[in-house]
């Protein structure tokens, strides 16, 4: 299992490569929910540093039409210069099929990617690895992991994805109630009678709706360990608790080679949560339901 | 592209009329679907479709709505549209087979899975993508090609100047919602339920958590205090009544009504609303004034307030739905007619919802003009005269002066 991570700047660059980290994903003029958002030079420059790491791109948004022109121009800029693509429209795959770039394309639908055969069965049209949706139990993760024949990567730490829109949904709010705040900034929201938290702010490209609390695996990796990828999720991460975690996961990782990761995760565990004290297992060992039975005892236990 | 509409006897008509495609919740409302005017009816089955709190179609119903189809000369598709997780995966294949035995004409589908099974197995019934996928361009309706898929369903985010421009190039059928309620996220994208919840929206569950109230924090400062216009994220629905014939002159091959849970008078009046607005314009495009007849007509069912969605521009406040839960019609729909006896001109009907005598009753069909009467009398099933009709559901008679028809829907026009 290989580190991967979403640059957040690109001055640590060095330091995350100093620590193993063996894929960067970056963001660019086409991303949704990226750290950064670097110009192709940019992008070309941290792929010349990175040396023979490798280096993703965040063209995962949803396209409308009149975007599909210079999405196209766009994709073939990058050509040669990275090694893949984190996408989620199958828009950007028809054009980087028709084209023949050399992308590895990487299928990141947030929500879609629950089953094996799916994976499978994308990868006979040009789909060549796949980010493993993080709302399902660690058990389904894995079985995917068991069937699949191309490389998956998996959320190891960070946010999680709730939603997106193409809606300027705080833009509006703010209109309809006159309310005096900036749209320009991350707030969180909050379920009237719920403690669940999370991130809500507006760009360019929508509205997104992002967790609160961060989910963890560092003292999973002895059953995290068969996935090609480990994903660090970087967004919402001040610089130093980006850093900090990487690190532990790092030193995490190495002493999963050398033998010494079950005592050293009990070190590390407790770094990681002083970090940040909003750590979650989100799905990995819950059920969401949909038969209405299932659903009906959810609420009558929610009720009582 | 194709050919859209063409001169005969000096006037221009529509050749290429689109399908007209309607919700069904049960078999009931399948048949009045077709009766009032539905070229296709989509339907859930009781595995593998989202809407788990519709009352969805066992084989036998899907079976049943397929020959009443074919009978008026209409279709069926079958949502298939659920995300597999792996303990869903078991009795796909024979599902889609049985489902192609039955006559079914189309399966809608999200995943991938799915799609390219239903496709191995060389099955009769095309296969739609469904907008459970989001498809936003022509570059993605091409990979569904690739693919051998039928037809796109596309994102209800796509714009009218988008839609131009796919229209005028895409490989395959294109289907786009005309009528019903929006998602507020990307639609497949959306984990507000699961999170909220713990209710998977991909798998039928979704527990429509964008339309709760929220409290939103600045900097640990409450923006929206108790009282005030709460933080939603709810849409109105979407109506696009106003530019039937704009989508028509572009040759979209499907036009969608959204809503399997909804109600049967919700259905009749919305498929018959754009039954008659589409068929009118189709006959004389150049001579068709779309007047507020047919918005108001859908006024009478129980809508959300109703906006443009994205067919102009990203929606703004006005289309969004803050401190509102309007979803009042202004006519309640009160009975079904069974049965009319022309020699004595009493209706037999099914109740529906409370009336009672002196009330005025619009009675609205498939085959006639509205009619309009005031009840004199109501007679129950022992021929015992009653004043008011309170019992859901009870067989009674009613004298109409006017001749009306089996399946005919009456609803209470409310008093000045």
């Amino acid at each position: 299992m290989k580190l991967a991570l979403q640059l957040n700047k690109i001055e640590y660059l060095y330091d995350y490569l100093s620590m193993g980290v063996e894929l960067f994903v970056v963001g660019g003029e086409y991303s949704m929910q990226a750290v950064l958002k670097l110009s192709v030079e940019e992008i070309k420059q941290v792929k010349e540093k990175c040396n023979h790491k490798k280096v993703y791109v965040l063209v995962n948004g949803l396209y409308d039409q009149y975007e599909m022109e210079g999405l196209s121009l766009y994709l073939k800029e990058l050509n040669g210069i990275i090694d893949g693509l984190l996408f989620q429209d199958f828009g950007v795959l028809q054009i980087v099929k028709e084209n023949k770039y050399s992308f590895d394309m990487m299928y990141t639908p947030e929500t879609l990617n629950t089953n094996g055969l799916s994976i499978n069965a994308l990868s006979k049209y040009g789909v060549t690895s796949a980010f493993v949706s993080g709302v399902i139990p660690l058990e389904e993760q894995l079985i995917i992991k068991e069937q699949c024949s191309i490389p998956l990567m998996i959320k190891g730490h960070g946010i999680e994805y709730l939603a997106s829109s193409k809606r300027k949904l705080l833009s509006t709010y703010k209109d309809a109630s006159s309310k005096d705040f900036s749209t320009n900034q991350t707030l969180i929201m909050k379920p009237r009678d719920s403690d669940f938290k999370c991130y809500i702010y507006e760009d360019q490209r929508g509205t997104h709706v992002l967790s609160y609390d961060r989910l963890y695996t560092l003292d999973l990796f002895n059953t995290l360990k068969v996935f090609d990828y480990l994903y660090i999720e970087t967004l919402m991460m001040n610089e130093n608790e980006a850093v900090e975690v990487v690190s532990l996961y790092s030193d995490a990782l190495k002493g999963l080679e050398n033998g010494r990761y079950n005592k050293e995760v009990k070190e590390f565990l407790p770094l990681l949560k002083k970090l940040n004290s909003s750590l979650t297992r989100g799905f990995l060992f819950d059920q969401s339901v949909y038969k209405l039975e299932d659903m009906r005892k959810i609420d009558n236990e929610r009720n009582q | 592209m194709k050919e859209i509409s063409k001169i005969i006897d000096g006037k221009r008509v529509i050749i290429k009329k689109p399908e007209l495609l309607a919700p069904a919740g049960n078999l009931e409302k399948l048949k009045i679907a077709i009766l009032y005017g539905a070229d296709a009816v989509f339907v859930g089955g009781k595995e593998f479709s989202l809407r788990s709190q519709a009352s969805n179609f066992t084989l036998e119903d899907i079976k049943e709505g397929v020959e009443f189809a074919r009978k008026h000369n209409a279709h069926i598709h079958v949502t298939c549209n659920i995300i597999l997780h792996q303990d869903n995966i078991e009795g796909i294949e024979d599902y889609l087979r049985k489902l192609d035995e039955i006559g079914v004409s189309a399966i809608i589908v999200a995943d991938p899975y799915i799609l390219t099974l239903a496709k191995k197995l060389n099955l009769s019934l095309e296969v739609h993508v469904s907008t459970q996928l989001s498809s936003l361009n022509l570059k993605a309706i091409e990979f569904y090609h690739s693919m051998g898929m039928d037809r796109v369903v596309l994102g209800r985010e796509v714009t009218f100047e988008d839609l131009k421009e796919i229209m005028t190039h895409t490989p395959i059928d294109i289907e786009y919602f005309i009528h019903g309620a929006m998602c507020i996220a990307y639609s497949g994208r959306c984990m507000l339920s699961n999170y909220f919840s713990r209710r998977d929206a991909n798998r039928g569950g979704c527990s429509q958590s964008c339309r709760w109230y929220y409290d939103l924090y600045e900097n640990d400062s409450l923006i929206n205090e108790e009282g005030e216009i709460p933080f939603s994220m709810s849409s109105k629905d979407m109506s696009l009544v106003h530019h039937i014939g704009e989508l028509i002159e572009l040759g979209v091959d499907s036009f969608k009504i959204e809503g399997r849970m909804k109600s049967l008078h919700y259905i009749a009046t919305v498929v018959s609303t754009y039954r008659k607005l589409i068929d009118a314009y189709c006959e004389n495009p150049d001579a068709f004034i779309n007047d507020d007849f047919y918005y108001n007509e859908l006024l009478k069912s129980a809508n959300r307030a109703l906006c443009h969605g994205f067919f102009y521009e990203n929606p703004t406040s006005n289309e969004q739905l803050f401190n509102l839960r309007d979803e009042h019609p202004t006519q309640e729909f009160v009975m079904r007619v069974l049965d009319y006896d022309e020699k004595t001109g009493m209706a037999c009907i099914e109740q529906r919802n409370y009336f009672k005598v002196g009330d005025k009753i619009e009675i609205f069909s498939p085959s006639h003009e509205n009619i309009y009467f005031e009840v004199q009398h109501i007679y129950n099933e022992d021929k015992e005269e009653i004043e008011i009709a309170n019992h859901p559901m009870e067989i009674l008679y009613v004298p109409i002066n006017i001749k009306v028809e089996t399946n005919d829907l009456g609803r209470k026009v409310p008093h000045d």
